[in-house]
């Protein structure tokens, strides 16, 4: 590890929000430096491993760092102490274990208000900027890290500057062609899902070995889109950045204009360091990055960094909706569809978007927003399906009544998933705060996480799993089922520290600037007012690549 | 939202991931200072004061081939430092039977000897997560309670009775939430011996993957590369 404390630009968290920036200004020729609180891990440490995931083994440790968690129950709220909110303590962050499921927002989503109007309790804006602001941004991040898929027309398909991806599809499960005959059969419109997965090697990449287990565990190949191998590694080669592992930051100091000059650290040993930069980027997750503002006070900020108007840690949101599953009974097919059911490898890519926007004037009054069904297999682990098997309502089996209903779980039929992505309205009792107890290992405040909901996600999501059961039964599943959530969804948390034009209502300016601090950014999922109907993966990279062109606009100009 | 079983803690809000909603399955239970009061239900239905069996501390290191259980397929013996965790030969005797009993030799797949499942139990205790769960001293102390109402109610240890009474037992220790939680504990890690990577010391020769049709991922993990390297 180097020594050095001087640099361009400090990027705090390494994930996808981190890459673009590191990318960016590297390529460029500045000194980046990327403070990580987790260990280094390559491809050759990613073994299809269901014990690396049951042991947590890429993930913070509830004994080491902790949430609070705040959810509303019968009495008020309850209280609780949580690890499900960490993504991946590891270099490239939680983007190491995603599926990749690639959608872009569409230009409604960034002016939810103009478009629908106002929700009697929430507190929804419409964003500073628009689609078109973000568009060559989207591109940019298809182009750099690889994205596959292929573009078909239908009713709400966004905006493109360019015709395709640059990368033709994955290699399809047989499946997809029932999925696509039915939906059609029904006048819905089928879409091939767009992947953060490498078809063809690139950029010393090597191309998807579809080994079937992908989301939740990290590639093997390269090919996953991680802000680890798709960025930092082409980041690190330029020679301008380095990525300092094991280093938590934990206080950014700033200076009596507002500036940040400095960010304090705890290394491996558990030293306490301290690093200078011009430019300073905050990209570690939703939560912690509003916690990481709160822990920073200073002469201009005495509340936390740019937490003058108490927008710090405000207007969470944890992406409502629900799931379902179909179960296919393999006595209902032919061994040749048997066969094709049995398939691991092929990703079955398929979504529907037909629900984006509801105009079903009989339920919900007028035209509002709706959400996104993805329709997905889960990725196997064998060893959580089998004990899943193991109780019969409230009795647990054993003997030849489990064996058996172990076997026929695993050969007699086959689950098929469908995932359902809505808003999560904003509102006043959805915040990050420091807790004024609990403290993690270093002996820092942890965040304390409120995540109270508004009723009008639950009918949205309620709505959409409906339809989502409806494909499921026209495919031919014996069984159906599905709910809405009413919690939240813990790894697609953003929001905390929403982007505006005026610091009375948003943390950052239009540029992802700390409100009163010229030279600090935040470019992790933190900057959305709302999540759009998709996983926000990609509008994290997409708008760091954004925030990327601002920064080296302002230190060129400085 | 999709709940794995009464006693699943984990939320299963985890999307666009995987493994991740059904968690670990691992039974609610078992710290250290609730084992008391799990003695206690466990012996609900019994007013016997039984000792509970003590950690194996002072129990003398077994030779694993003296004891007759399935060993071809070893752990791996990884560099870092595992938790130090020994059955007595009693103990061995007992788990065995009682795995016997809940993943039986029928005919019809792997029974728990063929799966190595108590030797893959043995390994699975020396893992520090597990051990800091209290996992060992919850078997151990199951054992207790298990010969203890054995004694009371069959007038022998477990281990001497015969087939039905032990099911008799087996029934009786899983109408108490501590019994229950005692053999859920027990399937977790059969399950584990059922489907892990041969690596581990359970599914020799993928014998639990090819009953179940499971085809598994890859690169799959090397002596080198098995979870505990990351320790």
């Amino acid at each position: 590890m180097s020594t050095e404390n001087e640099f361009d630009c400090c990027i705090v968290g390494s994930g996808a929000g981190a890459g673009p920036v590191a990318y960016e200004l590297s390529k460029a020729g500045y000194r980046v430096l990327v403070l990580e609180k987790g260990k280094w891990y390559k491809e050759q440490d990613f073994k299809k491993d269901e014990q690396l995931y049951r042991h947590n083994i890429f993930r913070s440790k509830l004994k080491d760092e902790r949430h609070v968690l705040e959810e509303p129950d019968d009495d008020g709220w309850s209280e609780d102490t949580t690890a499900q909110f960490w993504g991946g303590n590891i270099v490239g962050g939680a983007s190491n274990f995603m599926s990749g499921y690639f959608h872009r927002l569409k230009p409604e989503d960034f002016r939810l208000v103009s478009t629908f109007g106002k929700i009697e309790g929430a507190n929804t804006v419409d964003w500073p900027i628009s689609y078109e602001d973000l568009e060559p941004y989207y591109t940019k991040a298809e182009q750099v890290i690889g994205i596959s898929g292929k573009i078909v027309e239908h009713p709400f398909l966004e905006p493109r500057s360019t015709p395709d991806y640059p990368l033709p599809p994955t290699a399809e499960h047989p499946i997809a062609s029932w999925f696509d005959k039915t939906c059609n059969d029904m006048g819905l419109h089928p879409l091939p899902m767009a992947r953060g997965i490498l078809s063809r090697p690139f950029n010393n990449r090597r191309s998807c070995e579809y080994s079937g287990y992908c989301g939740s565990y990290g590639c093997a190949s390269g090919a996953k889109a991680s802000s680890r191998a798709a960025l930092l590694d082409s980041a690190v080669a330029t020679g301008h950045c380095e990525i300092r592992t094991e280093s938590k930051a934990y206080r950014l100091n700033s200076d009596a204009s507002g500036k940040v000059v400095s960010a304090d650290y705890y290394d491996k040993e558990g030293n306490s360091k301290s690093v200078n930069a011009n430019i300073f980027v905050v990209a570690c997750y939703s939560i912690e990055s509003a916690r990481l503002l709160l822990s920073s006070p200073g002469e201009k900020h005495k509340n936390g960094l740019g937490n003058n108007h108490d927008q710090v840690g405000k207007n969470l949101h944890c992406c409502a909706g629900g799931t379902g599953h179909g179960i296919f009974d393999f006595s209902q097919f032919s061994e040749q569809q048997v066969e094709q059911l049995m398939v691991r490898g092929p990703f079955f890519n398929r979504a529907l978007q037909d629900w984006y926007f509801i105009d079903d004037k009989e339920v919900f009054g007028k035209r509002i927003k709706g959400g996104t069904i993805d329709f997905v297999f889960d990725p196997p682990s064998p060893a959580a399906d089998a004990n899943s098997q193991k109780w019969q309502g409230d009795n647990l089996l054993w003997g030849t009544p489990l064996k058996q209903k172990i076997k026929s779980f695993f050969t007699q039929s086959k689950d098929f998933k469908f995932e359902v992505f809505c808003d999560w309205l904003t509102n006043d009792d959805c915040y990050v705060s420091l807790d004024p107890d609990e403290k993690d290992k270093w002996g820092t405040p942890v965040a304390r996480v409120k995540v109270g909901t508004h009723p009008h996600d639950l009918k949205v999501g309620s709505y959409i799993v409906e339809k989502g059961k409806e494909v499921m039964k026209n495919l031919g599943a014996k069984t159906v089922t599905g709910s809405a959530f009413t919690s939240p969804t813990s790894n697609l948390v953003a929001g905390g520290l929403r982007f505006g034009n005026d610091p009375k209502t948003s943390a950052l300016d239009a540029d992802c600037r700390v409100h009163g601090s010229e030279n600090c950014f935040v470019t992790d999922g933190s900057f959305m007012p709302n999540g759009g109907s998709v996983t926000p993966t990609f509008t994290i990279y997409a708008n760091s690549f954004r925030v990327a062109d601002k920064i080296k606009q302002q230190i060129a100009s400085s | 939202m999709l709940k794995s079983g009464n006693t699943i803690s984990y939320r299963s809000n985890d999307r666009d991931q995987g493994p991740g909603k059904k968690g670990s399955n691992k039974p609610l239970k078992i710290s250290p200072l609730a084992s008391g009061l799990n003695r206690r239900a466990f012996l609900k239905q019994s007013s016997a004061a039984v000792l509970v069996a003590s950690i194996a501390a002072c129990k003398p290191n077994i030779d694993s081939s003296q004891y007759e259980s399935n060993l071809e397929s070893k752990p791996p013996s990884p560099s870092v430092t595992s938790q130090q965790f020994e059955l007595s030969d009693h103990q061995k005797q007992t788990i065995e039977q009682v795995q016997i009993k809940l993943f039986p030799d029928d005919g019809d797949g792997p029974s728990a000897k063929q799966l190595n499942a108590l030797a893959y139990l043995q390994w699975a205790l020396t893992d520090p997560d597990n051990a800091a769960d209290g996992d060992g001293e919850f078997v151990v102390k199951g054992i207790g309670w298990l010969d203890g109402l054995s004694q009371q109610t069959q007038g022998d240890q477990f281990i001497k009775l015969d087939s039905q009474q032990q099911d008799k037992i087996l029934s009786q220790i899983s109408q108490s939430s501590a019994g229950e939680n005692w053999l859920s504990l027990l399937i977790y890690y059969l399950i584990e011996a059922l489907t892990l990577d041969p690596i581990y010391g359970g599914n020799p020769e993928q014998i639990g993957w090819q009953w179940l049709k499971h085809q598994p991922g890859f690169p799959r993990p090397t002596e080198a590369t098995t979870y505990r390297n990351f320790y």
